[in-house]
């Protein structure tokens, strides 16, 4: 084969002498013998440039411009705490690593989810880019699973990044290494719930975005169940409280406890309010969480594993299906 | 040109040099109704290799399943000695694909979608790179690869489709409907720039195409599937040569001379305004110039026609309804399957 090959794979035309350069050669065809890289560097590949693609990289700017003014605002809590506290030395944080700010870390991800997972998935659908990645040497699985990938980090760098920031601003503000330690230790478990929000959204969103190809359509998809899903949680918890009443002191009713259930984001909160209960923070829980729990502080727990664990295997199941006309 | 491997030749100890892709028996339904290939068995040899068929014939179908993309109901099939449903993802390294339909994005530029195609045939990032500058200079595209694919015409960008398929450094090339939306210049083009892939880059390519006068003039073999069947495969001369036929046309007394070449065992059929005959042989020639100078008819039009392969698949093709001068003539000479092996 190989000698065939190569006398094949010689110049059609020997290159022109150049006199003064600016002369195209015409090199023939080359063939590539060197590595290649089996599927982990494709799949790696592939999760590299969609994670990019989240950002907006490698299009345009004003692909950019969201992303870009999601993530300055979700770093902001942190920046303004860390001003305040070398302004004022020695006064509380207002600004929890658990937590963070949960009604902009809502509002943040919501939109960026909404507009970010369309770009990762609708997009290929559209524009029927499908056949040319599966006629590629990698296995049907391989896609969606860079896609998740790629979106779980890219929301991991929306949600964990500013923990960071916030992390050594409060650090700098510290002194001895008990205080720093003592940042760190809280440190763990918000990086660890940060993980939590980041695998429920882009699974969910990605799911939601892979059910069509056009973009606005995506994005609704994907906006108004995460959105009108948080209010009504909130109406149900709100009705609850009132119409029921507390059952007990720390005793809400079922259906303000349950309420929390139906939106990622409160579910979000109740999975927090459950592994906080152990450490008996409920005074700050109350203060930075909406969601109330009661005694069914495990459902949420339940739910979240099942809720995620049901869309990343509803995304690959799509992907098994999906047309490659 | 590569040599033209004969139907004669053993299936090879080389991919380049045997058979690139090898059905048997190969069926695909859709549920129960829909049968896409029929029991298909077909030898495909190095060199570029036509895939005709009407719209619906299985062209597609064949050629997914031969990427490992779909699943055969039944039967089994090898791409470049490798089995299809096992070995899908070796097919898949070897192989380059270009679809039908439009596939491309618009809000990027031909150099980074085949940069990133490269990438997802496994090439390490500065070789995708150096490789998709090469496919795309390949394929004509020069200055305008910077350009996003949005602005460019149909012409375009079947050369980037091609381009992402060649960027990978495939052994073998499958093309779905390469022409697709082409207008006639530029169909020359792309089909002289798939038979200099095919010559000069050693790569086999099967074209799949519905307009048959146009593998008549790149491939060297032709596979001509109807309804999932195989109608014919060959070599595209021998295809050719056995529709050749003879255009007689006379001013007037157009039907003595139909009976007088019927006595003459040529069994002459009406086409248009002249006749046609089988040409067998030269001696044809001087039958009808004896004929005709016997009646004294003038003659505007002696001309040989060499049939295009469309007349293969056409239900009523005038070529057919001839009854030639052998046992074997009629419509089963020219639409019956004549399979390699």
């Amino acid at each position: 084969m190989s000698a065939d090959l190569t006398s094949a794979s010689q110049p059609a035309t020997p290159p022109a002498a150049s006199e003064g350069g600016g002369v195209i050669h015409d090199i023939g065809y080359r063939r590539y013998d060197a590595e290649r890289h089996g599927r982990p560097g494709i799949v790696a590949a592939l999760t590299w440039h969609s994670f990019r693609a989240a950002f907006g990289l490698g299009r345009g700017a004003k692909a950019k411009i969201f992303p870009v003014l999601l993530f300055v605002l979700m770093c902001l809590p942190a920046i303004v705490d860390t001003v305040g506290l070398a302004i004022h030395p020695g006064s509380q944080p207002v600004v929890s690593y658990d937590a963070y700010i949960p009604s902009l870390r809502t509002v943040a991800m919501l939109i960026f989810v909404a507009l970010e997972a369309p770009n990762l998935v609708s997009a290929d659908l559209r524009t029927h880019t499908l056949p040319l990645y599966f006629a590629r040497p990698i296995q049907r699985i391989d896609y969606p699973l860079a896609k998740l990938i790629a979106f779980v980090l890219a929301c991991l760098v929306m949600i964990e990044v500013p923990l960071l920031l916030l992390y050594i601003g409060n650090v700098t503000q510290q002194h001895g290494p008990s205080q720093v330690l003592e940042q760190t230790l809280q440190l763990g478990p918000g990086l660890l719930y940060g993980g939590a929000w980041a695998l429920l959204l882009a699974s969910i969103g990605l799911l939601l975005a892979s059910a069509t190809g056009k973009r606005v359509f995506a994005i609704c998809a994907i906006g108004i169940p995460l959105f009108f899903s948080y209010i009504l949680a909130h109406v149900l918890s709100q009705v609850g409280e009132q119409a029921f009443g507390p059952l007990g002191p720390g005793e809400p009713s079922a259906l303000a406890s349950l309420a929390g259930l139906i939106s990622p984001f409160t579910l979000l909160g109740g999975v927090l309010r459950w592994l906080q209960a152990p450490r008996g923070d409920q005074v700050q829980a109350q203060m930075i969480q909406a969601t109330v729990v009661g005694h069914y502080g495990w459902v949420y727990g339940a739910v979240f594993v099942v809720v995620t664990a049901a869309a990343i295997g509803g995304l690959f199941a799509r992907y098994r299906k999906v047309g490659i006309a | 040109m590569i040599a033209q491997p004969t139907q004669e030749r053993e299936p090879a100890r080389e991919p380049q040099s045997g058979a690139v892709v090898q059905a048997r028996a190969l069926t695909k339904r859709y549920g129960t109704t829909v049968t896409a290939l029929d029991e298909l068995t077909v030898s495909v040899w190095a060199g570029i290799t036509g895939l005709v068929g009407a719209n619906g014939a299985g062209k597609s179908t064949l050629i997914k399943i031969l990427l490992g993309l779909l699943e055969p109901t039944s039967g089994n099939a090898q791409v470049l000695g490798r089995d299809c449903v096992r070995d899908g993802f070796a097919i898949r390294m070897l192989t380059g694909y270009m679809p039908e339909h439009d596939c491309l994005p618009p809000d990027v530029s031909a150099t980074e979608l085949v940069t990133h195609f490269g990438r997802m045939s496994g090439l390490p990032l500065t070789a995708a790179r150096e490789r998709a500058a090469d496919s795309l200079r390949h394929v004509g595209l020069y200055e305008e690869r910077y350009r996003q694919i949005g602005t460019y015409s149909t012409g375009m960008k079947q050369r980037v489709k091609l381009a992402q398929a060649l960027v990978g450094d495939p052994r073998l090339l499958l093309l779905d409907e390469p022409t697709n939306g082409l207008d006639p210049a530029g169909r020359t083009a792309m089909l002289d720039l798939i038979a200099r892939i095919g010559s000069q880059f050693g790569i086999s390519i099967v074209v799949a195409s519905h307009l048959l006068g146009e593998i008549e003039q790149i491939c060297d073999h032709l596979v001509a599937i109807d309804g999932g069947r195989l109608l014919r495969a060959d070599t595209i001369s021998s295809v050719t040569k056995a529709t050749a036929v003879l255009l007689v046309e006379v001013e007037e007394g157009t039907e003595q001379l139909q009976a007088s070449l019927a006595a003459r065992g040529l069994g002459p059929a009406l086409y248009q305004r002249g006749l046609l005959v089988r040409l067998t042989s030269d001696e044809v020639y001087d039958a009808v110039r004896d004929s005709v100078a016997a009646l004294g008819l003038p003659l505007r039009r002696m001309e040989q026609r060499r049939h295009r392969i469309e007349e293969l698949f056409r239900a009523d093709a005038t070529v057919d309804a001839i009854p030639g001068p052998g046992p074997s003539a009629g419509p089963g000479q020219t639409t019956g399957a004549v399979g390699v092996r």
